[in-house]
């Protein structure tokens, strides 16, 4: 069991700024020597190079607290970070039949699937791939052995765009990731079944860095579903994750995100890229479903000219969850196609903030984009901001955004009681619905089924508030 | 006792009295029409019989079905056996009409229906509406036209198959041809499953293709005549003021 860095005692002025909410925007964190070291296809001396900056930049700062908006802030302040470790567990064989850490096989469908990685804290406990994708050249393997091998694609595409430097938990994944999952489909292979990445922080005092690197070759098809999770426990837990996901020119990609850390007091801090080729595709849907402090940077560029994407998302916070999102949809070429669409609901006192961006860079002509964020709030005492913004810098695009923020509406839930069904039931009929243009867009059975149980719970659990809201109106 | 008995009916909104006494009995397979100016109650008295919780009860009570359902909860009276067809349909984005439907059924039902028996079901109210079997794929209400609104509550009553129905201003929007169809719809409705129905309209235009046996005029919260089909011509010929200006002593 290895452990990161304790902190310092002595406090330092804790990092105060809006810079969070703007886009990567393509900077990742190369500098000059890990270009070299990526151009010599040195995969050991890029990572190595890329950690070692980022563990000065984790040194040198302190754990970010965020304002913006004037009334908005999310702080990391209370973790106790230096009672944090990474820890390890066996490591995965061959053996695909190694049983699932309990969170995992209480929320992954039974389905076919292409292939699956699991990580468990700060090691990958599980691979299995589907023998025939591995003949035809299909990498599953933890990010770990990709670096070792000197995989040309991790070489290629490592840190492109995730940067390492612009707070703490960012420098800490850099700096400290471990196991971590690297997918690379080779150029034409489709593969109908999704592969899944599942994360699984197992228990209090655990500091999970997790890392991701999918590439899809030119022209592949396939699917990807990635998990985080977590055990329920006492005490507190980090996860923070790096997610990158290429694809190269003609591919397409169907991803989604189940992230669900239950009641347990963790920390999440990710960034994830979506980067997407000339005539790419991807379509992207995370499903954001609790945390007791989420902050999620979504990135999805469009690279080169002809790339299409469709960006959905959903949450729902419940409790006394924070989930804060910043979701962006770059256009760094055109004529290029977006189209954002982002659904929430918040329960108990959670806070839930939305900022979705559209960025159309100078040249990006003939980019069409559209963004819009809706969200429902169930409870008086919870808060939800719904901000889209558009940020063009060409002259030949069409970019529009909109929002709303709303709250049951009676009138509905008194005309389905007058077809006989409860309140309760009308609720939850009126929630599933107001999330289903969003979530159907899964077209994926097994997914679908695993997100609509969980939202069904979730308000099951808010029933007693909804009530309070209602007979408070 | 009739199905429906509704007993010295008082109903307030906030603090204005709408309803001030308003007693009314319907059974299985008759057809009423309640007539009336705009704001007479007409809308009040439908909502209320269905427990919109905007509607306070202050005096009187609905007997259904031999029992009291003045304090029952909406879902309760729907599986009583009422059905309200809303003269204002929400939308429902995000759930179709079938799905909706077998909700309701299984609202009121011990075991959830076969999907067999519920696509037979569905086919005959579709047949008897005269819409495209798509109709009920389709997000209930959202996007729809006025005329495609109405259909989807008609749609609901034949499959809900309710004793009494309260259609609320069904006929208002609709073009001729729409209002036949509607029309024709509730009449087969009565004919093959003895519904029972209370007509509330502006106008007598639906009332000459479903032809109500019981005739009652409603003035400021209060039903002020009853009377059979010649009520219908009457006011046509009269209009509302000379019935108003009759009874000015209660109105």
């Amino acid at each position: 069991m290895s452990s990161v860095p304790k902190e310092t005692a002595a406090k330092r002025p804790r990092h105060r700024e809006a810079t969070l909410y703007q886009p990567l925007a393509g900077a990742g964190a190369r500098d000059g020597a890990a270009a070299s070291a990526a151009e010599d296809g040195d995969s050991a001396a890029l990572l190595a190079h890329l950690r070692e900056r980022a563990l000065a930049t984790y040194e040198t700062s302190e754990l970010p607290v965020w304002r913006r908006s004037g009334f908005w802030t999310t702080s990391y302040a209370p973790l106790d970070l230096g009672a944090l470790e990474v820890r390890h567990h066996e490591p995965a064989t061959a053996d695909a039949a190694a049983p699932l850490p309990d969170a995992a096989a209480r929320t992954l469908p039974e389905r076919p699937r292409a292939g699956r990685i699991v990580q468990l804290d700060g090691s990958v406990v599980s691979i299995e791939l589907d023998v025939s994708l591995a003949a035809r050249g299909v990498r599953l393997c933890s990010l770990e052995d990709a670096a070792a091998e000197g995989s040309e694609a991790f070489a290629r595409w490592y840190s492109k765009r995730l940067t390492a430097d612009r707070h703490k938990l960012e420098a800490a994944n850099a700096a400290f990731w471990s196991g971590g999952a690297f997918l690379h489909v080779p150029a034409g292979v489709v593969v109908e079944d999704p592969f899944e990445i599942v994360h699984v922080v197992g228990a209090p005092g655990s500091a999970q860095h997790a890392r991701v690197l999918i590439v899809g070759g030119p022209t592949s098809e396939f699917r990807v579903h990635e998990y985080t999770l977590a055990e329920s426990f006492d005490g507190q837990a980090l996860h923070t994750e790096g997610f990158e996901l290429y694809l190269e020119d003609g591919a397409r990609c169907r991803l989604a995100h189940y992230q669900d850390l239950g009641s347990a007091e963790i920390y999440d801090s990710t960034t994830r890229v979506v980067a997407v080729g000339r005539d790419a595709f991807c379509h992207w849907l995370p499903a954001l479903l609790g945390g007791h402090l989420v902050r999620q940077h979504l990135e999805l560029a469009v690279m080169e000219a002809g790339g299409d994407m469709a960006f959905r998302g959903i949450f729902f916070a419940e409790n006394e969850e924070l989930l804060d999102m910043f979701a962006v949809d770059l256009h760094e070429a055109g004529p290029s196609g977006g189209d954002v669409h982002w659904r929430g609901a918040a329960a108990g006192s959670s806070r839930a903030s939305m900022e979705g961006l559209i960025k159309i860079n100078p040249g990006a002509q003939q980019t069409h984009t559209y963004l819009q964020i809706h969200t429902v709030m169930l409870s008086p005492r919870a808060r939800i901001d719904a901000i889209p913004s558009v940020l063009v810098s060409a002259d030949d695009v069409s970019a529009s955004h909109g929002g709303s923020v709303g709250e049951l509406d009676e009138d509905v839930i008194f005309y389905m009681q007058s077809r006989g069904l409860d309140r309760t039931a009308a609720v939850r009929v009126l929630v599933e619905g107001f999330f289903e243009p969003v979530l159907g867009q899964l077209a994926d059975e097994p997914l679908e089924a695993v997100v609509r149980a969980r939202i069904a719970e979730k308000l099951a659990a808010a029933r007693e508030d909804i009530e309070a809201y209602a007979a408070g109106r | 006792m009739a199905e429906l008995e509704i007993r010295d009916l008082h109903v307030r909104i906030e603090e204005l009295e709408i309803l001030k006494g308003v007693d009314l009995s319907i059974d299985r397979g008759e057809i009423h029409a309640l007539m009336g100016p705009n704001g007479s109650g007409k809308s009040t008295l439908a909502n209320t019989l269905l427990g919109h919780p905007n509607y306070e009860i202050t005096q009187g009570a609905i007997i259904f079905a031999g029992q009291d359902i003045t304090e029952a909860e909406p879902h309760e009276r729907a599986k009583a056996g009422l059905f309200l067809a809303f003269q204002y349909p929400v939308s429902i984005p995000g759930v179709s009409i079938a799905n909706f439907l077998r909700m309701a059924i299984n609202a009121k039902r011990e075991e959830p229906i076969g999907v067999k028996e519920f696509r037979g079901l569905l086919e005959r109210a579709v047949e008897l509406l005269d819409v495209d079997r798509s109709f009920t794929s389709r997000p209930l209400n959202d996007g729809f036209s006025g005329g495609e609104k109405k259909r989807a509550e008609i749609l609901q009553m034949a499959m809900l198959a309710p004793d009494i129905a309260i259609l609320d201003e069904t006929d208002s929007g609709l073009d001729i041809d729409a209002l036949r169809t509607v029309a024709e719809g509730v009449a087969k409705l009565h004919a093959s499953q003895g519904l029972g129905a209370l007509i509330i309209t502006h106008y007598q235009r639906i009332l000459h293709y479903i032809k109500p046996q019981f005739v009652h005029i409603m003035l400021d919260g209060r039903i002020v005549l009853r009377g059979g089909e010649e009520l219908v011509e009457r006011l046509e010929r009269e209009g509302y003021d000379q019935i108003r200006q009759e009874h000015s002593a209660v109105v």
